[in-house]
């Protein structure tokens, strides 16, 4: 597969072909200069990127099914000798996993809800409304998402201190709320922009109210675009392990901080500890796939225009 | 997934000037509406804007406030108001050798993990458009994997990889001849532990940078390349004469995400140092951490925050500005 020269197995040679040597790509990407031996090279220059980036990542899923002493060998072995799901089970045993995921669970999910309710009407306003002040507002949104979280979370410790919203649930959930609010914001606001005017002024010559025509045309439009960025702020939320891992004790963390926990307290059992990574990441991981080509789009789009 | 593939780069017909074309359109809309449509957004923005400022815009004010006392455990407790103290966490931040190691640390870090990370993104991004469909494939799938991959249990992969004892990448080099890497602590070495960190941070990166990036290259004219084929253009002329300088906006956004996102490193020392981060491995963002949590020093690490948010403050403008400037924003 390696040598395979580039146009034998493209199927689209019905494309116009350039009148080079270079033969089409299977997407009809021309480049200059190409020649055989080049076209090998990039193969195995390719084929060694996906091993490199791979790797960790089959390592972490080869640690998890192996037996504890197969896992402390000093020769690895690169197949589990004795494949085994012990990791998995002795992860969801552990102390806390349960109540840390579920903990996770009702933050994130609470959050998202939050950020997308209050993004949304954020962003409805300034896609679809000239106001003054609309261009601070954004620029208020764009600064935000860079401002370093971290940094903030000295005086947000002490706000909820205050507020006796330490160690709880709530505190949480109100904190990633903000952090995810300005992305839901921004993206949602892109996902409004690309439904035609022409659609909402329809209905209203049609006699809906201006709710109505949110309920009706912009709403259900957004749909996909609702998905997307739900998905995406779920991501972070769960991701997130620093926020909650000071300001809430370990029986009311979420499992990113139960894995940090568990690397630090016992020596580290890394056969389970891999096992809970892996349970760990699984949502983010599909949800990732699901929603991928969106996530780079809030960031860089319309950086390059055709 | 339909209507999901990025929803902004679609109203492209809009003038590049960043004139929204419906600016101005109030009056299509009925005079008795006017007034109602003055108040619409902003009620539709309150909400968000309310939790915006209750928790970004006053915690940075307390942030300044703080830096500006001297907050322990003490006031934390008895819920006092801390005394006030002038610039004397600042006096004290800057005349700390210690601080200034962590910042030039923390900056050649942004600067060599961006630059490994810009360049290698830029070239597997050309790769991705040299190879066979299938080796393209199987790059991407790679790359998704890793990018989805929450950060804090890639640096858990990594601590696990590296391990001295039983780790999988001390084992592989131990097989090249003439080296011995047996029971090698990686971290021992400060130089090393750091080569450890910014393969961590570039391996993590670099699925966003190419993946971009090869979308960028996309929208290079063939007909410039062809052109300049028949021209006689070398590869490498092509590339610095016609695909670089139409990627330019686009490197330029991405290389300011980067340092934006490499300046505030936290999680992968933090995870790779059990969370007890030795002073050879502290970053701005962990030192302020470690002094305000670990030492109760709440004002000093405030101090080191605002000094930091200070730092970034001009790549966060130009970033915003380029933004406005590409038209995106309109």
């Amino acid at each position: 597969m390696v040598a395979t020269a580039p146009g034998r197995a493209s199927r689209k040679s019905a494309t116009p072909a350039p009148r080079r040597k270079a033969a089409p790509d299977s997407d009809g990407t021309v480049t200059v200069g190409r020649s055989k031996a080049g076209t090998f090279f990039a193969n195995l220059a390719g084929i060694v990127f996906f091993v490199i980036m791979i790797f960790p990542v089959y390592w972490v899923i080869n640690t998890a099914f192996k037996p504890g002493p197969e896992v402390l060998q000093f020769t690895p072995s690169f197949i589990p000798e004795h494949p085994t799901l012990d990791n998995f089970v002795s992860a969801f045993k552990a102390p806390l996993f349960k109540e840390d995921l579920l903990n996770g669970l009702i933050v994130t999910v609470l959050a998202v809800i939050g950020a997308l309710v209050v993004g949304f009407m954020a962003a409805l306003a300034i896609a679809r409304f000239q106001f003054y002040g609309r261009k601070a507002i954004i620029l208020v949104v764009l600064a935000v998402q860079l401002v370093p979280f971290l940094a903030l979370l000295i005086p947000l410790f002490l706000m909820l201190q205050k507020a006796n919203l330490t160690n709880s649930l709530i505190g949480v959930s109100i904190t990633y709320l903000v952090l995810i609010l300005p992305y839901t914001v921004w993206t949602l606001r892109g996902f409004i922009a690309a439904i035609p005017r022409e659609l909402d002024e329809a209905a209203l010559i049609d006699g809906c109210s201006r709710f109505q025509t949110f309920w009706r045309i912009i709403l259900p439009l957004t749909g996909p675009g609702l998905v997307a960025t739900s998905v995406y702020g779920f991501i972070q939320a769960w991701n997130e392990f620093i926020i909650i891992n000071t300001l809430n004790s370990p029986q009311k963390q979420n499992l990113m901080a139960w894995l940090l926990q568990n690397q630090t307290n016992r020596g580290t059992a890394w056969g389970p500890l891999m096992a809970g990574a892996i349970i760990t990441s699984i949502p983010v991981v599909i949800f990732f796939l699901m929603i991928q080509r969106n996530i780079a789009a809030g960031l860089t789009a319309g950086a390059v225009k055709g | 997934m339909y209507a999901v593939d990025s929803p902004t780069t679609r109203k492209s017909p809009a003038p590049p000037g960043g004139v929204a074309p419906h600016r101005g359109g109030g009056h299509k809309r009925r005079p008795r509406r006017r007034k109602g449509d003055l108040r619409t957004p902003w009620l539709l923005a309150l909400p968000a804007l309310i939790a915006l400022a209750g928790l970004l815009g006053y915690p940075l004010y307390r942030m300044i406030i703080l830096s500006f006392q001297n907050m322990r455990l003490r006031e934390l407790l008895t819920g006092r108001t801390p005394p006030w103290v002038g610039f004397d966490q600042y006096t004290k931040v800057l005349t700390d050798p210690v601080f200034w190691t962590v910042v030039r640390r923390t900056v050649i870090f942004t600067v060599v993990s961006v630059v490994i990370s810009v360049l290698l993104g830029l070239a597997v991004a050309l790769l991705m458009r040299r190879v066979h469909r299938r080796v393209r494939l199987l790059m991407i799938i790679a790359m998704m994997f890793v990018w989805a991959m929450p950060q804090l249990v890639a640096a858990q992969i990594f601590k696990w990889m590296t391990d001295a004892d039983f780790g999988v990448v001390n084992y592989l080099i131990d097989k090249l001849p003439f080296v011995s890497f047996k029971d090698h602590s990686w971290f021992l070495s400060p130089t090393q532990g750091w080569v450890v960190i910014t393969a961590l941070v570039v391996w993590a990166g670099v699925p966003f940078l190419a993946i971009t990036l090869n979308a960028g290259l996309t929208q290079v004219p063939k007909e410039l390349l062809e052109a300049a084929t028949v021209d006689g253009a070398t590869a490498w002329q092509a590339l610095r004469n016609i695909t670089l300088p139409i990627l330019r906006p686009l490197i330029i956004i991405v290389t300011t995400l980067s340092v934006i996102w490499n300046f505030g490193l936290f999680t992968q020392p933090w995870v790779l140092r059990d969370s007890k981060v030795e002073q050879e491995y502290q970053t701005l963002a962990t030192y302020a951490y470690t002094q305000a949590f670990g030492r109760s020093n709440y004002s000093l690490g405030s101090a080191i925050s605002v000094i930091t948010v200070l730092l970034m403050l001009g790549v966060m403008a130009f970033y915003i500005r380029q933004m406005f400037k590409i038209g995106e924003v309109d």
